[in-house]
């Protein structure tokens, strides 16, 4: 009897180092900012129905993680929500990175309610300016009521802060590194903005709802003021918007090629109109 | 049972599987400690010793300072500790102590079913009800928003309840019966043979019990993650301060578990200061688990 | 006084207890309680659709599933050596006690730093990408400790006539390990496999960089860039993402599921575990 067990187990064994390592079939893989995850998601759904493609959707590390994952050949194509910086391409001297510009999206300073019950419906670029470096801690210093302003920072890296600080500082690399609280997806930023007396933070534009948090207008040196509308956004008077790109190595190919295709046709850019961000043809 | 031991060695298959198995557990070990140490080494060299004193974190600027999430870290484990400590104590004395035996099984075995709950569900159960609560908990002291070490502590503390209350209780239930009867023959009450038998026999045992709950504590990731608000370089000023409590704050843990060990990738100096953190980590709670074993001599339920 | 004093010290403890106990159901209670309305056939049939907002956790199971299998086949082999020679080749010997203390120092590795273990060595360095055999290996790795010690207990609670009697019959010490220590100490090994495979179907942290991904994996094919679907890191990313309150539900079906999975561990582990008591309160 114990000869048996002996010689299963024994079997068991070398069928676990035979197990065959490696060769698969290649699926798709994309990776990068939550940003343009949404109607990528959907959009490989409906493909992986209809034309049974294999394709893996991630978001880890927001567009940075997007570019290096892409940079380093570990996913085939990067979703990003902000321009490719030299720097970028500094790191990354062997890889051509193409970018596919599929739709648009603005940068929202979003509040909550209170802050926006209290009066405050715009702030200029020095305001923020002046928030973010901590000079500014307190609403009633920008006409709005008396509380600490809670700003929750966007984690570098992500699209959003991106924006926020190319539009504030000219660069993002000019933009000093501070400690505030930080958030990470949209949802999650929403979320905490809500619940929060006092808060601010940046927000794509689509997700500000107008019922739990409140998108801010921007105050330009004219005095006047742009909400983050889709008018503004596609007439580029609204200044903190920012492109969507899929990024891939060389010319995408195969199934790659598929997909991005699939975005920019009608159905696709319906996707990307679905998730609150503007289509290629709104912004002509 | 003990064996004696065998004359001659025969050195058979399964004697040398044993071996193999073991050596593949050490060999593991060592691997993780060496490639952590090989992986963080162009930080110590880039920073030196005030890697582990600086007090301020800025990739851009190449700083890597880890004090703050050292300090978020201690400060949420103690937190956790604070509160589970007593109320775990409490609840192993009353289980072992007064209860009889087949009750006391259930309620261990309901405890130690409940440490099933997977931490990330503790994170959500966090993130929707205990980052309110305590928001609305200080308003008096204005805190910025619900997500602070307090909170990370208080939802640490909940987690580590089981493992303390698991533990002390087979401490204090290793105390042997014929002391207590001998105590409650010389007319002590019940609670003064606890005070006066039980627990200094149990000393070592229950600090143990604590020493595992606090390496638990100090190596949980995702709840707090969930909870603790991730904000960078804070550090208390005055030191004894304990203002930041009910501040955001960085643990070891969150920084670790960020998407910015993915951003890192790409860049030695970075990603070397990210290991290291892991290196430090992987210290400190070994060095926790350690002691508290040879206190408990080796008497561990789960973790 | 002191009976009053005694009195007040057993109300305390009771208090603890009630306290202990009761948070702990409570919260049971309430993730029962949020995620039975998402809870339908459908929802473990379906893939995930709409990013979380509707659909099911299929994958997601079945994802979690393949790591636990995976995690349980690495672990045994290992645990069942490393039993053996704590438990009966080096029982009177120093090796012993160091290699159980190795045991517990690896229980109280935290489980991030498995992640990051496994994104150094399988994800870059042999360049599996994310792979759903490396978190398996990885949640192998870190349930060996509680598999190890539970049979390791379970041979050290034989009694001694068992061992003597066979070694009296002329066999070697292997034979009486096939013969008498293996069949009689397999409830060991099967209640610590439980008990380890509920830490590795519920952490998040060790997957999260190596093996899984939030959607558009299914059933993997090979072992390079072959991620899974996971039920805790589904509720990781919805719990920081999600689009619409739909998806409130689903978070909270997907935590009901997991707890329930790690409860239904722990329930099959109970028979063996108090028959394992009954005895040892015999001996």
């Amino acid at each position: 009897m114990h000869f048996t067990v002996k010689r299963s187990l024994a079997l068991g064994l070398l069928a676990i180092s035979l197990l065959p390592l490696g060769a698969s079939a290649q699926a798709l893989k994309i990776n990068g900012s939550t940003t343009v995850n949404l109607p990528a998601a959907e959009a490989a759904e409906i493909l992986r129905a209809e034309k049974k493609l294999n394709i893996q959707v991630d978001t880890q590390g927001g567009s940075s993680g997007g570019i290096s994952m892409v940079g380093d050949g570990l996913v085939h194509i990067g979703m990003l929500s902000k321009p490719l910086s030299d720097d970028d391409k500094k790191k990354y001297p062997k890889v051509n990175f193409k970018l596919t510009h599929i739709g648009e999206d603005a940068v929202a300073m979003i509040v909550s309610q209170d802050v926006w019950e209290g009066g405050v419906k715009a702030v200029t670029k020095q305001q923020l300016r002046d928030i973010y470096e901590g000079k500014v801690k307190n609403w009633k210093d920008i006409g709005g009521p008396d509380r600490r302003i809670a700003f929750f920072n966007k984690e570098p890296g992500r699209g959003t802060w991106e924006v926020f600080t190319h539009w504030v500082y000219g660069d993002s690399k000019k933009a000093p590194q501070v400690s505030f609280p930080e958030v990470g997806g949209n949802e999650e930023t929403r979320n905490k903005v809500a619940s929060t007396k006092g808060a601010l933070s940046q927000l794509s534009s689509s997700w500000a709802d107008g019922k739990k948090v409140f998108a801010l207008g921007i105050k330009g040196e004219d005095g006047k003021v742009v909400i983050p509308d889709a008018a503004h956004i596609a007439n580029r008077s609204y200044p903190m918007s920012r492109p969507l790109y899929f990024l891939t190595n060389g010319e995408p190919t195969g199934d790659a090629k598929t997909f991005i295709e699939f975005v920019l046709s009608a159905r696709g850019q319906d996707l990307v109109r679905k998730h609150g961000y503007l289509a290629l043809a709104d912004l002509k | 049972m003990t064996g004696t031991a065998p004359k001659r060695r025969e050195w058979d298959f399964t004697r040398l599987w044993s071996l193999g198995a073991s050596a593949f557990a050490l060999g593991f070990m060592l691997l993780m400690v060496t490639l952590f140490i090989w992986q963080s080494i162009p930080v110590w060299k880039h920073e030196g010793i005030s890697y582990v004193t600086g007090k301020s974190w800025f990739f851009r600027q190449q700083e890597f300072g880890m004090l703050p999430m050292v300090y978020g870290s201690v400060m949420v484990a103690a937190v956790a500790l604070i509160i589970a400590v007593p109320l775990g104590l409490g609840t192993a004395i009353f289980t072992s102590e007064f209860l009889p035996s087949r009750v006391r099984l259930v309620v261990k075995l309901i405890v130690e079913l409940l440490s099933g709950i997977p931490s990330v569900v503790y994170g959500l159960l966090g993130i929707l009800f205990l980052r309110n609560w305590v928001y609305d908990m200080l308003e008096r002291f204005e805190p910025l928003n619900g997500d602070t070490l307090l909170t990370a502590g208080l939802l640490l503390a909940v987690m580590v309840l089981p493992t303390i209350m698991t533990l002390a209780d087979d401490a204090l239930r290793g105390v042997s019966v014929n002391q207590r009867l001998a105590a409650r023959g010389l007319g002590l009450t019940q609670t003064e043979t606890i005070f006066s038998i039980v627990l200094p026999q149990a000393a070592p045992g229950l600090m143990s019990a604590v020493l595992l709950g606090l390496g638990r504590a100090l190596g949980e990731t995702i709840a707090v993650f969930l909870v603790v608000g991730r904000q960078d370089n804070q550090w208390p000023d005055p030191i004894y301060s304990m203002r930041l409590l009910i501040e955001s704050g960085q643990t070891l843990t969150s920084k670790l578990g960020s998407s910015e060990t993915n951003i890192a990738y790409g860049d030695p100096l970075h990603w070397a200061a990210m290991v290291g953190l892991g290196l430090i980590l992987l210290l400190m709670t070994a060095a926790i688990t350690w002691v508290g074993i040879r206190l408990g001599k080796g008497k561990d339920g789960h973790a | 006084m002191r009976k009053l004093r005694h009195r007040l010290f057993w109300l305390l403890t009771a208090f603890c207890a009630s306290l202990a106990c009761g948070i702990l159901l409570l919260l049971v209670g309430a993730i029962a309680f949020r995620g039975w309305p998402a809870i339908s056939w459908n929802f473990f049939t379906e893939q995930i659709r709409l990013v979380g907002a509707s659909g099911g956790i299929f994958y997601n199971l079945i994802g979690t599933l393949i790591l636990i299998t995976t995690a349980l086949v690495t672990c045994l082999p290992i645990a069942f050596g490393i039993g053996l020679l704590c438990g009966v080749y080096q029982r009177q010997h120093k090796w012993r006690s160091h290699l159980m203390m190795l045991l517990y120092l690896l229980n109280g590795v935290p489980s991030i730093l498995f992640g990051l273990f496994g994104l150094i060595v399988f994800v870059k360095f042999f360049g599996w990408g994310k792979s759903w055999l490396s978190g398996g290996i990885l949640l192998g790795i870190m349930m060996l400790p509680t598999v190890t010690v539970a049979f390791i207990e379970r041979i050290e609670g034989l009694p001694a006539k068992y061992f003597e009697a066979a070694k009296g019959l002329g066999l070697t010490t292997t034979q009486v390990v096939w013969s008498v220590i293996i069949p009689q100490s397999l409830s060991g090994l099967i209640t610590g496999s439980l008990l380890g495979l509920v830490r590795a179907a519920t952490e998040t942290a060790p997957i999260m960089f190596t093996a899984t991904v939030f959607a558009g994996a299914t059933v993997p094919h090979g072992v390079k860039e072959n991620p899974v679907l996971s039920l805790p890191y589904h509720i990781f990313i919805l719990a920081q993402d999600s689009f619409d309150p739909a998806v409130g539900a689903k978070i909270w079906g997907t935590a009901l599921v997991l707890v329930g999975l790690a409860l239904l561990l722990s329930l099959l582990a109970l028979p063996l575990r108090l028959r394992i008591h009954e005895e040892a309160r015999h001996h």
